[in-house]
Parts: C-alpha cells; structure tokens; sequence
C-alpha cells in the first residue's frame, strides 16, 4: 500500500491505515485536521477519530465502517456533553431538534474535543478554515505542553521538564546544604577521625594488661597503662564535646537554611498546588520532613567517614594481631548485609504508609481546630474526636505493622554478630586452653574487643538502609515543593511602564477538573476607567473570573489581555502590584491593626495609613479601640466584626493605590448600615480606576457603566444597566426580584415600627 | 420546598435519547428529556436519583429504583450506565512508580488502559478496607469493588499504594 504523507495536524501519531482512510473518506476535500478519540460509542476503550476538512466532520467510530460524514451547513449548534468519566461530541441540527452523538471520548482528550467543538461552530457560521484552524491547532500543543516523562507541564511546548532533566537531584540538594559549612565538617570529621583513634587504645591496653602486667605483677607497667588510658579518656570526651557542638550549631543552620527555602518556595507555588496538597501535609513537609533529612545529611558527612575509618583501623589491627580470628570474624558479615537489602525493600513502603497516614492526622488538625468555634456551636465535639481517632488509629495500624520489621531486624543483625564473637571465642579460647602460643589469654580479650567494636560500624552500615530509606521518603516529599514549577516561572517577565486598566477576555476556556467546564468561551472587553459589574447565581463563574484575572490560574486556553498585553507574559509581581483586591471574606493576620492595613505597602508612613483608614471608612472604629492602631488581631483577624474587617482590607487597597480593582462581593456578609459605610468608601476608591465589582445585591452596582451577566460559565448578557433592563432578560429579572424582596423587607420594617 | 417524589405508582419513563428519559405523570403530564443523576454516585449507586431538565433544573426525584416498576428500573440503570462511566478495574498487569505520577497499567471489564494517578492521596481512595475507588488525572474514575477479589499479584502489587 502506498504511503499517504500526513498533511494534517493530529493530538497522536496515527496508523497509516487510519490516514488512508480519513484522506479516502475525504476525497476531493482538504483535510484540516484529525482527532483521535479514545472510547467506542458503546463505551469501551478504544479508537475512534473524527477528521474535519473544509467542507464537513467525519466521525470514524464504528470498526471500519462506513465514516458519518455531517458537512458544516447541516447542524446548528455542536457542542461537547460531558458526563461522569466520559464525553461526547454532539451536534443539534435544528435549534429544537433532538441532540446527535458524533463521537465518544473519555476526559483526557476533552479539551481537544470543546476546541472542535468551537471550530464546527465558526465553520458553520462561515469562517476562513484558515481563521479557525488555530483554535484547535492550540488545543494540540497545549496538550503536547507536558512532559512526556512525567506528565508535568512545560513551560513552553517543547521546553526541557525541569524536574526530569535534573539527575540525582537529592544527593545534589544535600550538596548544596552542605557546602556552605564545609570547613566546620571537615573539622569535625578530623576530631572524629581523632577521638575515633583514641578508641582504639582501650582494647590494645587490655592485651597488655592480661599478658604483661598481671603475670609479670608489673606495678609501675600498670600505672603507665592507667595514666594512658585516663589521657586517653580525657581527651576523648573533650574533643567529643568539641565535635558535638560544632556538629549541633551546623545541623541548626543547615536545617534553618532548609526551612526557609522550602517556606520561601511555598509561597510561590501556583494554586493549582494548594487545591491538591492539604496544608497539614505541607506544614509536615516544613517541620518534620526536613529534620529528618539533617539528621541524615550528617550522618553521611560525619559518621559514614569516621565509621569507614573505625571499620578499616580495627580490621587492619586484628589482621597484624591474628588473621585467621581475623577471618573468623568476618564470616557474618555477608549475612548483615544482605538482611539490611532485604530489610530495604520491606520497609520503604511503611515509611511512606505511615507518612501518608500522618499526613491525615495533621490534616484533621488543620481543618478542625481553626473551625472549634463551628465544632462547639454543632456541639460536635464527639464526631470530631471520633473522627480524629480513626485516622489516629490507621496511623497506629500502620506503624504497629512496620514495628515487627524496624524492632526485628536490629536484633537479627546483634544475633548474627553475637554469633561472630561466639566463634572467636570457641575456636581462639580452645587454643589458649592447649596453650599453642599462637594465641595468649590477653590477645583473644584484645581481639574480642576489637571485634566488638569491628562490629559497631558494620552494624552501622546495615542500618543506614533504614536511615536511608526513612529519608528518602522524606526527600521525596520535599522534592514534591521544591521542584514544583513556580508560578511566577510562566511568564517572561514583561515590565510595562505603567497599567492603564483595559482589560480583555480573547475566548477563554477554564475548567478546575475536566469532567466540568467552569468558563466557556469568554469574550469582553473592559475599557480603563470603566466600571463594570458581574452578576450571576452562585456558582455561575463570576469569582473564577477573578481568579484567572489575579493569574491564581494559568492553565486555561485563550488569551486575558491587560493593555493589551497578554497577562501571562507580564512580571507577576509588578502585574499584582497594580491590582487592589477586595474579597468577600477577607484576610487578616495576626498582627497589629497598623501592620495589617500596611500589609503590601513599602513602609508607609502612619499618616499614609490613617489617611488609607479614613478613605475606608475604617479610622473611626479604629481611633474608638483602647490601643488604636496598635490592636494586636487574633488569628485571621478574630476581635472585629465582620464588617470592619472588610473596612480594613479596603483600606490595604487603598493604600496599595492601584491601577485595577476587583470587589468579589465585597458587601455581601454585613449588615445594611455597615454596608453604605462601606460603599461609600468603595465610591472613593474606584473613582478613576479600572473597577470591577462581582456582587449579589445589584443596588451596590449603580455606578457600573457596564454590567455583565454570566450564567452556567457563559456570558448571557452584556450591555450598559439600561441597554439589559430593556432586553428584558435575565439582568431584569434578577433586578425585579431583588426590588421586590427589598420592598418587602421595607414593609416588614415599617409594620415593625408602626406597631 | 415542593419536591416530586417518584416511584410506580405516580410515574412512568419513556427513553428519550442515550442518556435522558421522558417522565409521564399520573395527572398526564409529561416531563421531556429528563437527564437522570446520582445524587450519591459512590455510595449509592441505585438510591435518590436525580431528574433533570435540560437547564439542570430538578424535576423529580427517585428515592430508589426499586420502587419504579422492573420496566422502567431497566431504563433509568441504562441512562445511568452511559452517563457514569466507572470502568471496573479487573487486573493490575504494571504500576511504573516515576515519584511525579504513577502509571496504572491494568486490565477493566472496558478494556485495557493506562492511568496517570498525579497525586495518590486525593485520587485513590480505599471505602471499607475492599472497595478502591481511582480518579485518573484527567478525572476519569475506576473502580475496584473488592480489592480481595483480584489475583494475589495485582493485590501485592496495589497494597503499597494504599
């Protein structure tokens, strides 16, 4: 069969057989572009492909049947219904007419399929292929954005995946800890190699004792020994002092220096990151995680040397004493060292069970104890107890399980060692016994001392596995945050001069999951100046919208453009410092009034912060409180009401002096009076300044020129307050709701007056 | 609230399109292109489904299927089984364990498949010691309805991810 030269895009390489048959089916017509899908229409794995040329859609999905071919003019309307672990591509011939499946696929290749969807569409309604074909040709490289190694995304298609491409990137981390202190371990390793040396005087002095002093009643030999060996000891335990304090103070830094640049990198993670990761697990990761990783990283600079250096002396010692107990001596060893492999294997599991099931512990901390007021109120005190305990109970499940391994297996190699020394002892006291004079009374107690302290750093290296293993785990788990792309990474850091506030959404597609789309194609412009209002039912979008313009997200398709820069390739920080947002819950922390409206400013001045306070409506409350703007808040802002903690985030904005802001129902938690003191104080803020307001109660948009309705991720409406009160559609019927349930409200308070 | 409560005796279903139904009420009235919904797709696989019109809007509500008639049981479960994909994992032939992500090569009643798990704690979930419940990284779901079912290898082999 003659090879068809692929003239077409495509998500995956595909058959020559499938490329016969989609250039077969379209004969005469230019193929565009093919998509393979992966489920049959009967829901089973599978292959099916739907090619699109310039004129129709075919749908190749039945074996090698005939391909359903739908030209572009024959459907309204094609759109892609998802559903739970799968979607279909669907067309509606008529606007009343039943749906049509075209094509089934599970939500791995979703996105690809909303792009042809969006293609069909404009192709219907008369668009240059050449117009429309990038719609889809961008859903490809996205796809083709990640690694193919490990499914991470790529900075830019193409790009080098910064967490494969780096090898040994744990014995690298360590080296990078470790060096600044290189000098410091150096010289504990010289005052190990030092008092390590000293150890090995104690037994020698025994052989003397036994064979010369005792039999020749030497006294003045005796006195000579003691005196060396009391040297011996003082010196060993004062260069230990030494040692161990240099070692402390350097794991201290070393562990700081860790701390704080996993902290340090945590902050600027994507949210994406915080949306999978519990912060109970991330808080492990910080405190507990990275101990462990000092505690190995200075057992492999320091005790991994001196230990070898120990293993080499008294293996050299006991060969010049006798090499045949030298041999003898050496028979467990094998057996030490293939346990602590097999023990490897068996217990890395363990370690990341029992790490994953204290994660769960410390995530039931971290969600309950800052809701204890919720907990009381629900009296469900009990529950969460109960609850606690369970995920305790796994935890302790787990470590029991790994206890029968960690407990046994250090006993085994002690056993095996013992028998060593037992050997020694048979065959080296038999041959004292015959009095041979190959081996003396005080040689075999030398030599046995030597042995047992032989046996110290084999016993050593068997357990570093365990070690090893423990911090491997650990590691893996740092790596997680360490290694995670930044956010600010995504972009090339352009740095305009100043930002003017146009704002605007170029066929924006976004979704948290696949199985559900939170935003599908968004298209506005906002103008600098303008005020502009979103309204919706819950759940409609509106907050997401935010979101992606604050660039918590970046992964949807499309383009956001802010002076008509693409926001993605503006330097994040100088983008987010131009951007005052007020949220509808806000955040304060634990700190002084003062230093919490200073939150984000440079050093402000406390006349800058008193006028930002005045400007929020906020100074008054503030002035009336015993220590003014030196009131300490509790955790998340506890001691002030609801309401005058969002005076006070909108004092922040203020100070911020923004270029762009973004109320996300920034009134909607207060009551009515509190409610004009704050948009009275929003009213001064947003004079001159790009502004957009997401909000419930629509009276607090009067000043929106603009007002944009979006419901289900779409945008239904869009037009000035009186252009939507016209249309009639849905903007007038929220507001004729609204109007009528404040009217109500009002009677209710009159009636409650008048009586 | 007023919420319509299904069973035989007040409602009968006619199949509408491959995963929505039309609802004939005993008063006659007919409810069109009804999209029927687990309201517990874990825990309850036949218990409160949810009615939906085309704008998501609930239209009834079957408290079981056992209550509708064996009929129109047959027809909800089949709605159900094309709207809820949850391919039944049948064997575990590799898992390729590249720290970022884990590789699931297995084998389901669907066929076999390869499914990227990006992050094991939130993604795969053990119910009641036995039933495992996979969310790919793309969001598609497996299941595994009785870990102790599977051959001793694919049970070795899953145990360490657990």
């Amino acid at each position: 069969m003659e090879e068809t030269k692929v003239q077409f895009q495509t998500n995956v390489e595909l058959p020559q057989e499938v490329i016969t048959r989609i250039t077969d089916a379209a004969k005469g017509e230019k193929v565009l572009f093919a998509v393979a899908a992966d489920l049959t229409m009967e829901a089973r794995f599978g292959k099916a492909f739907l090619s699109a040329t310039d004129k129709a859609i075919y749908s190749f999905t039945d074996g090698d049947a005939e391909p359903m071919r739908l030209e572009y003019s024959e459907f309204e309307k094609c759109f892609v219904k998802r559903c739970y672990g799968n979607a279909l591509l669907r067309i509606r011939r008529t606007e009343d007419a039943e749906p049509e499946n075209v094509i089934r696929f599970s939500l791995k290749v979703a996105s690809l399929f909303d792009a042809v969807a969006i293609f069909c569409e404009r192709m219907h309604e008369g668009a240059d292929p050449t117009e429309v074909v990038p719609i889809v040709e961008d859903a490809f490289i996205k796809q083709k954005s990640v690694c193919p190694k490990c499914g991470r995304t790529l900075l830019r298609p193409g790009a080098d995946c910064i967490y494969c491409s780096s090898k040994g990137r744990f014995f690298k981390t360590i080296v990078k800890y470790v060096m600044p202190h290189k000098w410091t371990l150096l010289f504990c390793m010289f005052l190990s190699a030092f008092t390590t040396a000293l150890s090995l005087i104690s037994p020698y002095m025994n052989k003397t004792l036994v064979d010369e002093v005792f039999p020749n009643k030497d006294h003045k030999l005796l006195l000579t020994v003691v005196i060396t060996l009391l040297v011996a000891h003082i010196l060993q335990h004062a260069v230990g002092i030494l040692r161990s304090y240099n070692l402390r103070i350097c794991g201290d830094k070393i562990v700081k220096s860790f701390r704080s640049d996993i902290y340090k990198k945590a902050q600027y993670l994507p949210m994406r990151f915080y949306d999978r990761t519990s912060t109970g697990s991330v808080i492990n990761r910080i405190s507990g995680d990275t101990s462990t990783i000092q505690a190995f990283m200075l057992r492999i600079t320091q005790e991994v040397i001196v230990q070898l250096f120990l293993l080499v002396g008294i293996v050299i010692i006991m060969l010049s004493m006798n090499w045949k107990l030298t041999l003898l001596s050496l028979i467990p060893v094998p057996f030490v060292v293939m346990g602590a492999r097999i023990f490897g294997r068996k217990i890395r599991p363990f370690y990341v069970k029992i790490w994953r099931r204290w994660s769960a512990v410390t995530s039931i901390l971290t969600d309950t104890l800052p809701g204890i007021r919720v907990i009381k109120a629900f009296t469900n005190e009990k529950k969460t107890i109960g609850n606690f305990d369970y995920y305790n109970e796994e935890w302790l499940k787990t470590d029991i399980k790994s206890a029968r391994i960690t407990i046994t297996f250090p006993h085994i190699t002690s056993f095996l060692i013992s028998c060593g020394s037992l050997l020694i002892w048979l065959i080296g006291g038999a041959q004292v016994i015959e009095g041979s004079g190959e081996i003396t009374a005080g040689l075999l107690i030398s030599f046995i001392s030597y042995t047992g302290t032989f046996y110290g750093p084999v016993n050593f290296f068997a357990n570093l596995n365990d070690s090893f293993q423990h911090t491997l785990a650990a590691a893996e788990r740092i790596m997680d945050i360490l290694d995670a792309e930044p956010e600010h990474d995504f972009s090339g850091g352009d740095h305009p001069k100043n930002i003017k506030g146009k704002i605007e959404f170029r066929n924006v597609n976004f979704s948290f999951d696949r199985s559900k789309k939170t935003l599908s194609n968004i298209n506005f412009v906002i103008e600098p100046g303008e005020t502009v209002g979103i309204v919706g039912t819950t759940g409609s979008g509106k907050s997401t919208l935010i979101n992606l313009l604050m660039r918590y997200y970046d992964g949807y398709d499309g383009e956001i453009l802010m002076d008509d820069i693409d926001i993605r390739n503006i330097d994040m920080t100088f983008y987010r410092s131009k951007i005052g947002y007020v949220q509808q819950e806000p955040m304060m922390f634990h700190d002084t009034i003062f230093n919490n409206i200073a939150y984000g400013a440079d050093d402000p001045s406390p006349e800058q912060v008193i006028h930002a306070a005045d400007v929020a409506n906020a100074h008054e409350f503030i002035a009336r409180m015993p220590d003014a703007y030196d009131t300490v808040l509790g955790e998340r802002g506890t001691g002030i009401s609801g309401g005058e903690k969002q005076r006070l985030s909108i004092a922040r904005a203020v100070l911020k002096n923004p270029s762009v802001l973004f109320f996300d129902e920034a009134t909607a938690s207060v009551d009515s009076e509190t409610e004009s003191l704050i948009q009275a104080a929003i009213d001064r803020l947003i004079s001159g300044r790009t502004t957009i307001m997401i909000a419930h109660r629509l009276s607090t948009l009067r000043r929106a020129t603009k007002i944009i309705v979006v419901d289900k991720g779409e945008i239904l409406e869009m037009g000035s307050p009186e252009e939507l009160m016209a249309l009639k559609g849905k903007y007038y019927k929220l507001v004729q709701i609204q109007t009528m349930s404040e009217e109500a409200e009002k009677n209710r308070k009159e009636e409650r007056f008048e009586g | 609230m007023n919420r319509l409560y299904v069973d035989s005796n007040n409602a009968k279903f006619k199949r509408r399109s491959l995963t929505t139904v039309d609802m004939e009420l005993f008063d006659g009235t007919v409810i069109e292109n009804l999209e029927p919904r687990r309201l517990f797709p874990i825990s309850g696989q036949t218990r409160y489904i949810s009615l939906l019109d085309s704008d998501l809007n609930e239209k009834g509500l079957i408290r079981n299927l056992d209550e509708l008639i064996p009929a129109d049981k047959k027809l909800i479960l089949e709605c159900l089984a094309e709207y809820y994909l949850i391919p039944v994992i049948t064997r575990i032939n590799n898992i390729d364990d590249q720290r970022s992500k884990i590789i699931f090569d297995v084998e389901t009643d669907r066929g076999h498949r390869i499914l990227e798990i990006t992050h094991l704690v939130h993604q795969v979930k053990l119910l009641h010691d036995k039933r495992v419940l996979f969310r790919d990284a793309n969001d598609n779901r497996f299941e595994i309805p009785d870990i102790n079912a599977l051959d001793k290898r694919s049970r070795t082999a899953l145990d360490f991810y657990l």
